[in-house]
C-alpha cells in the first residue's frame, strides 16, 4: 500500500475549468492523508505537463500518482509513460476522468467541482494498492488477411507485402477490382478507371508475398491480435485458373445467356464466362446458378471444347484455416436498391439508371461500347435529367447521411454525357453541391460553364412515364417555382450503403458496426482506421461513403499500422488480468461458463487464467460466490474503497 | 432492356406420347423446366409429358438420355 500519492488536475483549456473549479479540486485533495503533492495546470497533457508530473515524483518521492484529466481511452498511455519516466512502475498511474464524467455532463459548477474531488478521491484510493505489474509478451504472426479486393483491398495488400509481410487477400467475386473497376472515367482529372486499376490487379497477381483467394468467404474468427485464426470458405473452382488459356471457345458453345452482373443487367453472359477481359485470376469463371448442371451427361459442352481441359465438374468447395497476426476489413459498398425509389420508377422504367449503369454504359468496354443509349429502344437519349441525393439524406423514407460522392460523380456523368451527345441537354437537380476537394470545385464549375450543364436547385417529386418520355416533376427553388421536364433518361445518383458481405463480415470478426451500418472506428479523429478490437483494421467504403483517393489514403493508412503493429518481434498485452485465489476455489466452474474471451479453464480441479486471453472484464469477478477471483488492480477491496471516497461525507 | 447480343441455345422438342411409360424422369431432370406432365392419356393408358415452356428449352438434349422408352428427342432450332 503506498503511502505517497501525488494528484494532478487538468484545466483542459476550458474543457474542464469552465465547470469545475479545478484549484479547489487540487487544494481538497492536498488536505486528504496520504497525498503529499498536489497541483494544476492547463494542459496537463502537453510536454510542460508531463514534466511536471515526472518532477513532482523525483521531488516529493511519490509512490502513486493520480492525474484528474480526460477518459483513460485518451491519455492513460501518455501519463503512464511520464510516470515511468520519473521512476515509477506505469501501472501505480491512474486516471480520474473528470472530463466526459463530469465537467461535460454538468452545468452547475459548485456541484461538478464537488464530484470531481470525489471522482478523483476514490482514483487515490484505487492507486493506494495497485501493484506494480508488467506487460505480458505475446508472440505474433507476421502474416496479414486483407478481406476484399476492390481497390482499398488491393492497396492495402500492396503496401504490406512491399513491406514484407506476407498477405492473404480474400475476395467474395471470382475477380477482384470491386467497383472501380466497373467505372468508365474518374473524378476531378477523367482518367480511365481501367487504366489506372488494372497495372494494381496484375501486381497483386504476380506480387510473391500476396496469396490471392478469389471466390471465397471469411466464415469464422478466433483468437486475438497478433494471433488470429480465420476460417475462410472456398467455393468450387469449376475452372482451373492456373489452366485457362482465356481461348473463349467454352462461351462459344455454352446455351445459357443470363444477365452480367458486371454490366449490372445492361448486358449478358454466358453461364461460364470472364467477368471483364483484364479479370484478376485470369480465367473463366463457372456460374453453378446459371449452369445447366455441371453434369457432363446433361450438357457438358464446355468441357468438351475444352483444350486446356481447365472445366472439372466434380471440383469441390474447400475449407481453410489461416493464421493471420492481423487483419485489414475492405469489403466496401454497394449502391442503395434503386427499385427502393418507387416515387421515381427506379426497377419500373428502364431508362431510370442508376449511378454503376451509367458508368457501365460511358466506359469503352461497357455493354454499348461507350455510347450513351437508352435501354429500352437503343437511342441516343436527347435529354436526361441527373437527380442528386436519390437516397441520400432523406431521413424520413432512406438513408439520413450524405454519401458524400455523389455531387463530384453526377457532375462527371452530365459532363461525360454532353462530351459524347454535345447537343443533348443535361439537367441536375440538387440540394447542395458538396465539391470539397482539391481540384473539385473546379470541375463542377467547368460542367456548369464550359459544358452547358443546366443546375436546378430542388428536389424531384416523382418520375413518371407518359408518351414515351419520362415526366420529371420537380421544383426549382432558386427561380421559385414547379419544373417539369420531359426527358430520354434519368440518371439516379443512389446513395452508398455497406455492402452485404461488410455486414457478414461484421459479424464473423465481431466488430461494431454505426448506425448506418458502416464498420465502426475506434476513434472518430484520432484512430480512423482501427477497429475497437486490437489487430482489426478497416479501409474504404466499408467503414463510411467515400471516394478513391481517399480510400487509397486510408488503405495505407491502415497498411502502415499493420506494419507498425507486426514490426516488434513481441506485442505486449495489458497485465491487467484476472487473478484465481486457490485456496477459495471450489472448482464449480461458473467462471468458465461466463468468460466472454474462453481464458478460463479448469486445471486440477482449480480455476486458471490463460492471462494472454484475459481481457480483465471482471466477468469472471461479479460471478465468482467465494470471492476466488480478482482482476488485478481492481481488486473488490479497492472496489469497495473507492466506492467509500466517493460516498464519503454524505 | 440490354445490350447484349449474345444469342440462347434453343431446342425443338418432340415427344411421341404413345412410346412413352409416364415415369416423368424427362420432367423431373430437365434442368430448365420445359417440360410438365400432362392429364392426356395415352395407347397404353400413361399421362405423357408436354411441353410446358418452349422458349426455355437450351437444346441439352438431357430428356433424350434419360428416357427409358426413346419417347423423346430434342432437334436444334436455328432461330
Amino acid at each position: 500500500m503506498t503511502r505517497r500519492a501525488g494528484v494532478f488536475v487538468c484545466h483542459c483549456g476550458t474543457n474542464i475549468a469552465a465547470t469545475v473549479d479545478v484549484k479547489r479540486v487540487a487544494a481538497e485533495l492536498a488536505r486528504d492523508a496520504g497525498v503529499v503533492f498536489s497541483n494544476d495546470y492547463v494542459y496537463m497533457c502537453s510536454d510542460p505537463g508531463q514534466q511536471s508530473v515526472i518532477d513532482a515524483i523525483r521531488e516529493h518521492n511519490l509512490d502513486s500518482v493520480v492525474i484528474s484529466c480526460c477518459s483513460p481511452n485518451l491519455h492513460e498511455k501518455t501519463f503512464r509513460e511520464a510516470s515511468s519516466q520519473g521512476g515509477l512502475n506505469p501501472f501505480q498511474c491512474e486516471i480520474a476522468n473528470i472530463r466526459e464524467q463530469c465537467a461535460w455532463v454538468h452545468k452547475d459548477r459548485d456541484e461538478a467541482t464537488t464530484k470531481a474531488v470525489k471522482i478523483t478521491r476514490s482514483a487515490v484510493e484505487r492507486a493506494r494498492r495497485n501493484q506494480p505489474l508488467t506487460p505480458i509478451g505475446l508472440p505474433v504472426t507476421r502474416k496479414v488477411m486483407v478481406i476484399g479486393g476492390g481497390i482499398a483491398g488491393i492497396q492495402s495488400a500492396l503496401d504490406l507485402a512491399n513491406a514484407g509481410l506476407d498477405v492473404v487477400l480474400v475476395e467474395k467475386q471470382p475477380t477482384i477490382g470491386g467497383h472501380m473497376i466497373q467505372l468508365s472515367e474518374t473524378f476531378p482529372t477523367l482518367d480511365c478507371s481501367q487504366c489506372i486499376l488494372s497495372p494494381k490487379m496484375v501486381e497483386v497477381s504476380k506480387h510473391p508475398k500476396i496469396t490471392l483467394m478469389t471466390s471465397s468467404e471469411v466464415t469464422s474468427v478466433s483468437g486475438f491480435v497478433g494471433n488470429f485464426k480465420i476460417k475462410v470458405h472456398t467455393k468450387a473452382q469449376y475452372v482451373d485458373p492456373d489452366k485457362c488459356k482465356l481461348c473463349d471457345d467454352c462461351t462459344a458453345v455454352c446455351p445459357v445467356v443470363v444477365p452480367n452482373e458486371y454490366d449490372v443487367g445492361l448486358n449478358d453472359r454466358r453461364a461460364i464466362f470472364i467477368p471483364f477481359a483484364q479479370a484478376i485470376p485470369a480465367s473463366y469463371y463457372l456460374d453453378p446458378e446459371s449452369c445447366l448442371g455441371l453434369n457432363p451427361v446433361v450438357c457438358g459442352k464446355c468441357a468438351n471444347v475444352c483444350e486446356a481441359d481447365a472445366i472439372d465438374y466434380d471440383a469441390k468447395p474447400k475449407d481453410s484455416e489461416i493464421d493471420v497476426g492481423a487483419i485489414v476489413v475492405a469489403t466496401g459498398f454497394d449502391l442503395y436498391a434503386k427499385d427502393k425509389m418507387a416515387e421515381y420508377g427506379g426497377g419500373k422504367y428502364p431508362d431510370v439508371l442508376d449511378g454503376i449503369q451509367f458508368e457501365r454504359m460511358c466506359s469503352a468496354s461497357g455493354p454499348t461500347g461507350g455510347q450513351v443509349l437508352r435501354p429500352s429502344d437503343h437511342e441516343e437519349p436527347k435529354t436526361v435529367v441527373f437527380v442528386q441525393c436519390s437516397g441520400s439524406r432523406d431521413p424520413a423514407q432512406h438513408c439520413v447521411y450524405c454519401s458524400k460522392i455523389c455531387c463530384m460523380y453526377t457532375a462527371k456523368h452530365a459532363t461525360l454525357y454532353k462530351h459524347h451527345v454535345p447537343n443533348g441537354r443535361a439537367y441536375v437537380f440538387y440540394i447542395d453541391i458538396r465539391s470539397g476537394g482539391k481540384g473539385y470545385e473546379e470541375f463542377v464549375q467547368r460542367a456548369m460553364e464550359r459544358d452547358g450543364v443546366i443546375y436546378l436547385r430542388g428536389r424531384v417529386s416523382k418520375i413518371y412515364q407518359s408518351k414515351g418520355k419520362l415526366k420529371v416533376l420537380g421544383v426549382d427553388t432558386l427561380a421559385g417555382k414547379n419544373v417539369e421536364i420531359d426527358a430520354d433518361m434519368v440518371v439516379l445518383a443512389q446513395a452508398m450503403v455497406p455492402s452485404k458481405g461488410t455486414t457478414e463480415v461484421a459479424k464473423a470478426l465481431k466488430i461494431g458496426r454505426d448506425k448506418d451500418g458502416f464498420l465502426a472506428e475506434a476513434h472518430p479523429k484520432l484512430r480512423p482506421v482501427e477497429s475497437v478490437t486490437g489487430g482489426i483494421f478497416l479501409t474504404g467504403a466499408a467503414q463510411a461513403p467515400k471516394d478513391i483517393p481517399e480510400t487509397v489514403c486510408q488503405a495505407s493508412a491502415a497498411a502502415s499500422k499493420v506494419i507498425a503493429l507486426l514490426s516488434k518481434p513481441e506485442l505486449e498485452h495489458s497485465p491487467v488480468v484476472a487473478r484465481v485465489r486457490e485456496s477459495h476455489c471450489t472448482g464449480c466452474e461458473m467462471c468458465v461458463d461466463v468468460c466472454p474471451f474462453e481464458a478460463i479453464t479448469l486445471v486440477e480441479g482449480k480455476a486458471h487464467v490463460n492471462e494472454v486471453l484475459c481481457e480483465g472484464c471482471g466477468t469472471c469477478v461479479g460471478t465468482c460466490v467465494r470471492a476466488a477471483i480478482d482482476v488485478k488492480n481492481v481488486t473488490q477491496l479497492q472496489v469497495f474503497e473507492m466506492l467509500e471516497a466517493c460516498m464519503g461525507g454524505e | 432492356m440490354s445490350f447484349g447480343k449474345l444469342k440462347k441455345a434453343y431446342g425443338r422438342i418432340t415427344i411421341n406420347p404413345n412410346w412413352c411409360k409416364g415415369c416423368g424422369f424427362c420432367v423431373e431432370y430437365c434442368p430448365t423446366d420445359a417440360l410438365e406432365m400432362s392429364n392426356a392419356y395415352n395407347a397404353k393408358g400413361y399421362h405423357p409429358p408436354r411441353v410446358k415452356n418452349a422458349d426455355e428449352c437450351r437444346d441439352c438434349k438431357f430428356c433424350e438420355k434419360v428416357c427409358p422408352e426413346f419417347a423423346i428427342f430434342v432437334t436444334t432450332d436455328q432461330r
